[in-house]
């Protein structure tokens, strides 16, 4: 079997290669070079006809011209309406769909000032332009199928045409050769079959010709009629912003909910307590009722040291005052609070922002959590490492495993991470171990 | 007095029991939720409800609609609504349906007992208890400064104490002034106003109630 194994793959390849120019896809991709050269010789037409004939006058009137055609072209947004057609037409007959470009801003200057900064509309005049070079390349496509075509024909007519009497001398027919240069002399019918084997090379290489001619029009089409690289980052941008503000504005609500539900109510109760202590104290002279005072006293001396704690609490989930010191030592903090034995190495020689910090460390406070409440592991390794512009963060345990990136938690985790370009990787295997690593650069 | 207590914060709720029945009054039911108090309120028919607007299970504005209901239910009942901050948009919902036996007050208002106690007799009576900064933000609104600039401060102090629901004998402990210098403080205020002379307190509140809010 391993023998026939190069031998049918080399079959395979001569059938698919004579097969080729039949596909569906030779047809099309011929198509689609046909339509280019007509845009092409379009193209070149409306660039002579300005510039030609090269005089001085009509230099300038050339350039007069385009002055005010280029401008008058975006303004009215024939740029974006000549990619449309562009990328139809690729649409159509290569199938090629490429995503178009987001819509244009209305720019302070009104139309004609959005159009002429509408960068789509810049690069789909470039494409237009550029279609006149390409067209050189498809027109070549083209002639190899026309001409090895032809060249097929040749053995076929030549009885009907060349029945003349020896000794007749005739000029010879001329034949395409696959260089547009070179041609073929014909004089003799075994000459024909010349030309015929021509025709064979001719139409068994159009199909890759036309394809290779493609493919790089492909390539064009989707760098200058697309979205374009930096409206991607712009949208990716747009992506990650809306989740840095929910984020904010979810950490807000929550605070405002911790305060709410905790230290506002323990200072209520706290008031309540001394309001009731102080009646029972009574406005003046003797005190009404001294043991009831005294509990009343006692219950809202609780109620403030809970609220200190809680707003201890509080304070420090909002920025932990030792991260002012570094992550090292807020992580070692955060480790030697841990319920499991954490093994904690770090190793950051040059100092993240305090963004990167304040989020390396709550991934670090969340996940050393998770895996004290979900792992039931009996070690945690905390790394955090400075690599080039990253800051890595890892945190593995020898727990059971199954942690769910997509789980809330880790899911939260991951989209203010990614707030910042960053990343965040889960492994966990059911069994375990859990490796969730967190790539951070080093400046937001 | 009978009262029942809705509030999700344990502690709150525990001081709250605690503060009323050192005054002696019952509290034949405390709950943690708007349906909860509709079923308790049903059940022990209670002189009036002190309402927490943030409970259990959206943490939003449930007190406040199960005040409402309350209120549609059962017309005899007095609401105390209770909470940690004053919205406008509540104020206005909540005295749609008049000002009697209704009251909205900050939480922080239980740290003075005896006043808190008094509001909560008040509203129970039938009456009004709303909060200064309710009157506040109600005079703050600017729709009648120009009515309000022909008043003299002290004619303002006794608008705001009457916009709280407070009794003349009330107004005149508050400012340390006769009864009588109340009266025609009144008097005077609803005359510069243009507002109908109005006998007993709660047709007194409703009337500035609605110049303010109108």
């Amino acid at each position: 079997m391993a023998a026939t194994g190069p031998v049918t793959s080399m079959t395979a390849l001569a059938r698919a290669a004579l097969r080729a120019p039949f596909t569906r896809r030779a047809r099309d991709e011929l198509l689609f070079c046909l339509a280019g050269v007509l845009v092409g010789l379009a193209v070149l037409g409306v660039v002579v006809a300005l510039l030609v004939p090269g005089t001085a006058r009509s230099v300038v009137r050339a350039v007069a011209i385009v002055a005010v055609l280029l401008p008058l072209a975006l303004a009215t947004g024939m740029g974006r309406r000549l990619g449309a057609a562009h990328r139809r037409l690729a649409e159509r007959l290569l199938g090629e769909r490429v995503p178009p470009p987001a819509l244009p801003r209305q720019g302070a200057l009104g139309r004609l000032g959005a159009g002429l900064r509408d960068g789509p509309s810049w690069r789909a005049l470039a494409y237009t332009l550029l279609k006149a070079p390409i067209a050189v390349a498809e027109g070549y496509a083209v002639f190899l199928w026309a001409a090895g075509l032809a060249n097929l024909t040749y053995p076929f007519w030549w009885g009907l045409f060349r029945n003349h009497p020896p000794g007749v001398r005739l000029s010879p027919v001329l034949a395409g050769t696959p260089f547009p240069g070179r041609v073929l002399h014909i004089s003799t019918y075994p000459g024909t079959f010349l030309a015929f084997a021509a025709g064979v090379v001719m139409v068994l290489a159009a199909p890759w010709v036309t394809r290779a001619v493609v493919a790089a029009d492909r390539r064009l089409l989707r760098g200058l009629l697309g979205p374009g690289r930096l409206a991607e980052r712009v949208r990716d941008l747009e992506q990650t912003r809306a989740l840095a503000v929910d984020d904010s504005a979810t950490l807000l609500r929550q605070v405002e909910r911790d305060l709410h539900d905790g230290a506002q109510i323990r200072l209520a109760t706290l008031a309540m307590h001394l309001g009731m202590a102080k009646e029972k104290l009574g406005d003046d002279g003797d005190p009404l009722d001294v043991a009831g005072a005294r509990e009343l006293v006692d219950a809202a001396h609780q109620n403030a040291k809970d609220a200190l704690a809680e707003l201890r609490d509080l304070a420090r989930g909002i920025h932990p005052p030792v991260l002012d010191n570094g992550l090292a030592d807020a992580l070692a903090t955060l480790a030697a609070g841990s319920a499991i034995p954490v093994e904690l190495a770090t190793d950051i020689p040059v100092r993240p922002t305090p963004a990167i910090e304040t989020i390396a460390y709550f991934c670090a406070a969340e996940l050393l959590a998770n895996a004290a409440k979900h792992s039931s592991a009996s070690r945690i390794g905390l790394r955090a490492t400075g690599r080039g512009d990253l800051l890595l963060l890892s945190v593995t345990d020898d727990g059971g495993g199954g942690a769910d990136p997509g789980g809330s938690g880790l899911s939260g985790l991951a989209q203010r991470v990614s707030t910042v370009d960053g990343r965040l990787e889960v492994a966990s295997p059911p069994g375990g171990p859990t490796r969730v690593v967190v790539e951070l650069p080093l400046r937001a | 007095m009978r009262v029942v207590i809705a509030e999700d914060a344990a502690l709150m709720r525990a001081g709250l029991i605690r503060l009323l029945e050192d005054r002696g009054h019952q509290v034949p039911a405390a709950v943690a939720d708007g349906d909860a108090l509709l079923a308790a309120v049903a059940e022990h028919r209670p002189d009036v409800a002190v309402v927490d607007i943030r409970m259990p299970p959206t943490h939003t504005d449930e007190g406040l609609r199960a005040a409402l209901e309350l209120r549609r239910r059962h017309p005899g009942t007095g609401v105390l609504v209770f909470s940690q901050y004053i919205e406008t948009r509540y104020t206005a919902r909540l005295l749609e349906g008049g000002a009697a036996g209704v009251g909205y007050l900050l939480k922080d208002r239980v740290a003075d007992v005896a006043e808190f106690a008094d509001a909560l007799a008040r509203v129970a009576a039938g009456g009004t208890a709303l909060d200064p900064e309710v009157v506040g933000q109600l005079l703050g609104a600017g729709r009648h400064a120009r009515g309000l600039a022909g008043l003299t401060p002290r004619e303002r102090e006794v608008l705001a104490l009457m916009a709280e629901g407070r009794s003349n004998a009330g107004i005149a402990a508050a400012l340390v002034i006769s009864g009588g210098a109340v009266e025609k403080h009144v008097a005077s205020i609803f005359g510069k106003l243009g507002l109908p002379p109005s006998e007993g307190d709660n047709r007194r509140v409703l009337a500035v109630l609605r110049y303010l809010a109108s």
